[in-house]
């Protein structure tokens, strides 16, 4: 009896979409505040967060139409979709720039931002070539690269750094899912931690010393662990070398992206107003609507990148560890969900969301509190913002979708 | 449970640990830190304002300056209540409780932004005011600067606040709302170099002044204070040709340098106080500014006129160079008037010239001469021949909106009275400059320049070199375009010598124009306007002595005749020139304040060095300098 065919009872995730309907409630809260100025007596709050609702009703209306989507249409969509997409990253870089970069289409006010849906059509692109059987491990991680660098590279046109590190750190988690030997993983991630180490010389030998420990652990042939050892050595000895070769104003621009606090009229600037926000929450916060740092409007813009900010000054550390918690609990959720699809492809699309949305959240927060450097992500579901909003929902769906189709073709 | 679930979670466990204990770290262990952070507010960038530059004249006499000044701002972000703030400020300044609200909302998203709420304070209002400002955290006066405009002319214009469409237009090039932006005059065209560049300060420090340490480097970026201007302008000729000017009577006077094509003086009468705009404006006052006199218009470039005679030497100099007329030629005999197909055209003097050639026409201004000469031309060739002599298009000074003038051609007749107008009898008046022909004061000036530069055409223009953070010349800041007018040599001292009879013969219109040591050339013009008023008063000329020297033209709107009212003005301004002609021309001494690190190191090495009077290497120095011609 076909009675209800959006959801199966029996294997839909209730839990997964509460917390998700939870996080974007929160968002509300933080939006409504956070366009809010208190002068006096007088109240005043930008139109944001109904707008935000709006946006909300939409991205729901599509995990609806998704969820009733039949799978082997869904299937057969992701490769045009994916190649569709890619056009529009080629096309935005003629678009007009908005704010200094090439990001976004403009059509009749609504404005459209195609390495949104990018980064949701790669992650499921990937897992489908990845997984295909009787794959070997170069090949994996061969196809992973091959089709993940043609998004990465237009996106760094942009130029946006930080969607780019978004990428990347999915792709780490798709190779996991994808049952890519670990050492394989920790192999392409060395170089990124030689450079860090190069900064001291004993950094270079601890890392060596580890990097071989790993590999040895792993049970490489000696021959290969002393290949890995010899090149990282090298890129931690040549990156000092690279650094001098660099002129004062490249050098400047590299160390103010990696502490903004150099830059005090710049990025510095921001961040520090946050820190101010957030710090001065304390334990209980100054209390709905009440925030001074938000009400001087320091921050512009604070209802998109810095909302956290906003939660943590009127809300303090209990109303952040609050949020913090129900992220951590929506990501084990998302964790324990890869593991129940039977599905390759589908088991690593998720590991790519999750990897993706936890990033995010993440690199987000610690803008907020000084820990990463200031790169323009949003915080999922809780900032301001349509496309952002409707393409992380709609990652969420594909997971609620895979979780409902289960058993229903093997 | 396998590996990489294990992975995921380690991984997510790391990650979200690291931001607990960041946040724990902030908030609880460091949160009174922020606490007091935030309650001493604010950290903040503020804007520095460069200085605006000082505008001189050519000897380094100030003619504009900057003063200080006390200035109330707002920040909305402060308030603590805002009916009685709006109420305070309504008692004290000019404005109204519904403005206040208005600024306050308008700023809604830039609370920290400071709002000038009144500039220009008077010290005395500042002390009473100060009184209260322990109520008011919000209220804080700074010193600013303004303008103080010491010679009220024309040509500097003045600075005002920027207003919406400007700041709309204008924000990319780091203006805000609280901004001073050249409205007119030379404020407005040299905008770019007079205003700077603002700078940027990280203000870190609580209510006790403590630095609150939250950056390792400064945060500072300087200002770059703005470019003065030094002027072609000579101060003194400027005051001696506006003490002259007859009161009461509306018109112009421009003194220029005919060899380098700067203007020495500037007049515009009725004139205004620039400074009255650094105030708010009362009703009465703007009433006055409006009014049928219109003394913010300037009747240099802003207006065009009728030539009348002094248009003259235009006619002759086609004639010559078509080879209608030689030096010798006699044209139709003047019996007052001159009967052109069915219409009498007069001559000034109704009871007639007889025949004259060329140089007695300009000498007695004899209109027939005029009018038959100009029925061997074509009208075409006339209009492309006073296009070429820059009398229909903009001289290009360094002002804005100069008017270009207006000379007909025949399309123009077509289009505006239809295909079958009579062009003659238009060509017949146009040729005394009546008629359609219009031009701007500044535009005969510099005709008469040319003539008397042999013929080589020089742009008008105000700025001589710039000083300050950089010492820009004239030609380095813009190029001034010179052309050649359309004047063989043989021509031109045929209109010399017509010129220099209007003056120095006895039958000459403006005889009594004769100085001492130089020769004077010049040409009177009474030019009807068809008002029923009296006649506007023209004269422009110049003096030679040994080399050509200065150029003037004075105008006056319906004042009567040129030789009765213009010319004696040009005699007393070339009186003077000739009177103060060393102190005019001896090359200023660069003041101290202006010499940089290596003008001061190559005068002491020139000290040092050589024998000299330290007085003989200061002049050589500056006439290097100063004198670029």
């Amino acid at each position: 009896m076909k009675k209800f065919i959006l959801i199966n009872h029996k294997k839909f995730d209730f839990i997964l979409l509460g917390m998700l309907v939870v996080l974007i409630a929160v968002g509300f809260v933080a939006i409504f505040t956070a366009s809010t100025t208190v002068i006096s007596d007088q109240i005043m709050t930008a139109n944001h967060w109904w707008k935000q609702i709006i946006f909300a009703v939409i991205a729901f209306l599509a995990i609806a139409l998704l969820l009733k989507l039949p799978m082997p249409i869904f299937d057969i969509l992701i490769v045009p979709a994916f190649v569709l997409n890619v056009l529009a990253l080629i096309l935005v870089l003629f678009a007009p720039t908005v704010a200094g970069a090439h990001r976004w289409f403009s059509i009749a006010n609504i404005n459209f931002q195609p390495s949104e849906s990018a980064k949701l059509l790669t992650i499921l692109m990937v897992a489908r070539y990845i997984s295909k059987e009787n794959l070997s491990e170069y090949k994996q991680i061969l196809y992973g690269w091959g089709i993940m660098i043609v998004p990465v590279i237009l996106i760094m046109i942009e130029p946006d750094f930080g969607t780019t590190l978004v990428f990347w750190a999915s792709l780490m988690a798709m190779f996991i899912a994808a049952e890519v030997p670990l050492f394989f993983i920790v192999l392409m991630i060395s170089p990124v931690v030689s450079v860090i180490a190069s900064l001291h010389w004993l950094g270079i030998v601890i890392w060596i010393a580890v990097l071989a420990f790993l590999l040895l652990r792993a049970g490489l042939s000696w021959v290969a662990i002393t290949v890995a050892g010899i090149i990282n050595t090298f890129i931690a000895l040549i990156t000092p070398v690279f650094w001098m070769g660099l002129k004062d104003y490249q050098q400047n621009r590299i160390l103010t992206f990696l502490d903004p606090t150099r830059d005090p009229l710049g990025a510095g600037y921001q961040i520090i107003q946050a820190k101010i926000a957030i710090g001065s929450g304390s334990w209980a916060g100054k209390g709905w609507l009440l925030g001074t740092q938000k009400n001087m409007n320091f921050l512009p813009e604070h209802h998109t990148d810095f909302i956290f900010s906003v939660i943590g000054e009127e809300f303090g550390f209990v109303g952040s560890m609050f949020l913090i918690l129900l992220f951590f609990a929506f990501f084990a959720r998302l964790i324990h969900c890869v593991f129940q699809l039977k599905v390759r492809e589908r088991k690593v699309a998720t590991a790519g969301i999750m990897a993706y949305l936890m990033f995010q959240t993440f690199i987000n927060i610690g803008m907020n509190i000084g820990l990463v450097p200031a790169t323009g992500i949003p915080l999922p579901f809780i900032s301001y913002g349509g496309s952002n909003l409707l393409i992380n929902t709609i990652s969420v769906a594909v997971v609620l979708k895979y979780l409902n189709e289960r058993g229903f073709i093997k | 449970m396998n590996k990489s679930s294990r992975v995921f979670l380690i991984t997510s466990a790391v990650l979200f640990g690291i931001l607990i204990i960041a946040l724990f770290r902030l908030q609880v262990i460091k949160g009174n830190h922020y606490q007091r952070v935030a309650e001493s507010n604010f950290v903040r960038i503020r804007r520095l304002t460069a200085t605006r530059g000082e505008i001189y004249d050519q000897k380094y006499r100030p003619i504009v300056q900057n003063i200080p000044s006390h200035n109330l701002f707002l920040i909305s972000g402060k308030i603590q209540n805002l009916p009685a703030l709006a109420r305070f400020l309504s008692l004290h300044f000019e404005v109204t409780i519904e403005e206040i609200t208005e600024m306050v909302l308008n700023q809604r998203f830039r609370t920290y932004e400071e709002i000038l709420v009144a500039d220009n304070v008077p010290f005395e209002q500042m002390l009473s005011v100060s009184e209260y400002l322990n109520y008011f955290p919000e209220l804080v006066f700074r010193i600013g600067s303004t303008r103080e405009y010491l010679r009220p002319n024309h040509f500097t214009g003045y600075v005002g606040r920027i207003d919406e469409s400007e700041y709309e237009r204008y924000k990319a090039e780091d203006y805000s709302i609280n901004s001073y932006i050249g409205k007119t005059g030379l404020e407005r065209y040299y905008e770019v170099l007079l205003r700077g560049q603002d700078g940027r300060e990280v203000v870190q420090v609580d209510a006790q002044g403590r630095s609150l340490g939250l950056f390792q480097k400064g945060g500072f970026i300087e200002p770059l204070n703005g470019l003065s201007l030094v002027l072609t302008i000579d101060n003194e000729m400027q005051d001696f040709a506006n003490r002259i000017f007859p009161a009461g009577v509306k018109g112009t006077v421009v003194v220029s340098d005919v060899r380098s094509g700067g203007i020495l003086a500037y007049i515009s009468k009725p004139d205004y106080d620039p400074n009255l705009f650094m105030q708010r404006i009362t009703p009465e006052i703007w009433d006055e500014l409006n009014s049928e006199d219109k003394p913010l218009m300037d009747r240099v470039i802003h207006a065009t006129y009728p030539p009348g005679s002094v248009f003259k030497p235009v006619t002759a100099g086609l004639g010559l160079k078509k080879g209608v007329i030689t030096q010798f030629t006699r044209l139709a005999s003047c019996i007052g008037g001159m009967q052109v197909g069915n219409r009498f055209f007069r001559c000034w003097d109704h009871s007639g010239h007889g025949t004259s050639n060329v140089v007695e026409a300009l000498m007695r201004s004899c209109d027939v001469f005029f009018y038959d000469l100009s029925m061997k031309l074509r009208l075409d060739e006339f209009y492309d021949y006073v296009l070429a002599s820059h009398l229909g298009s903009k001289t290009g000074i360094d002002l804005p909106n100069e008017r270009e003038g207006f000379f007909p051609d025949t399309a123009w007749y077509r289009k505006t009275f239809g295909r079958n107008v009579g062009i003659l009898g238009h060509k017949v008046n146009l040729s005394i400059g009546q008629g359609e022909v219009l031009t701007t004061p500044l535009q005969m000036n510099a005709y008469y320049a040319a003539i008397a530069n042999g013929g080589t055409w020089i742009q008008p223009h105000l700025l001589k070199q710039t000083v300050g953070r950089a010492r820009l010349t004239r030609e380095q800041v813009e190029r001034v375009q010179t052309k050649q007018l359309p004047f063989s040599q043989a021509d031109l001292r045929i209109i010399h010598e017509g010129l220099y009879a209007v003056c120095n013969s006895p039958y000459g219109t403006a005889r009594s124009v004769q100085v001492p040591k130089a020769q004077t050339f010049g040409k009177t013009g009474s030019a009807e306007n068809f008002m029923g008023k009296k006649t506007h008063a023209w004269f422009c000329g110049y003096i030679v002595t040994d080399k050509p020297e200065i150029a003037v033209t004075v105008f006056m709107e319906n004042a009567g005749g040129g030789a009765a009212m213009a010319a004696p003005v040009a005699r007393q301004i070339f009186d003077f020139y000739m009177g103060n002609i060393e102190d005019i021309k001896r090359p200023a001494v660069l003041p101290p304040q202006f010499r940089s690190a290596e003008d001061l190191a190559a005068e002491a090495a020139q000290l040092s060095g050589q024998d000299r009077a330290p007085e003989a290497d200061m002049k050589q120095e500056n006439s290097e300098e100063i004198h670029p011609d």
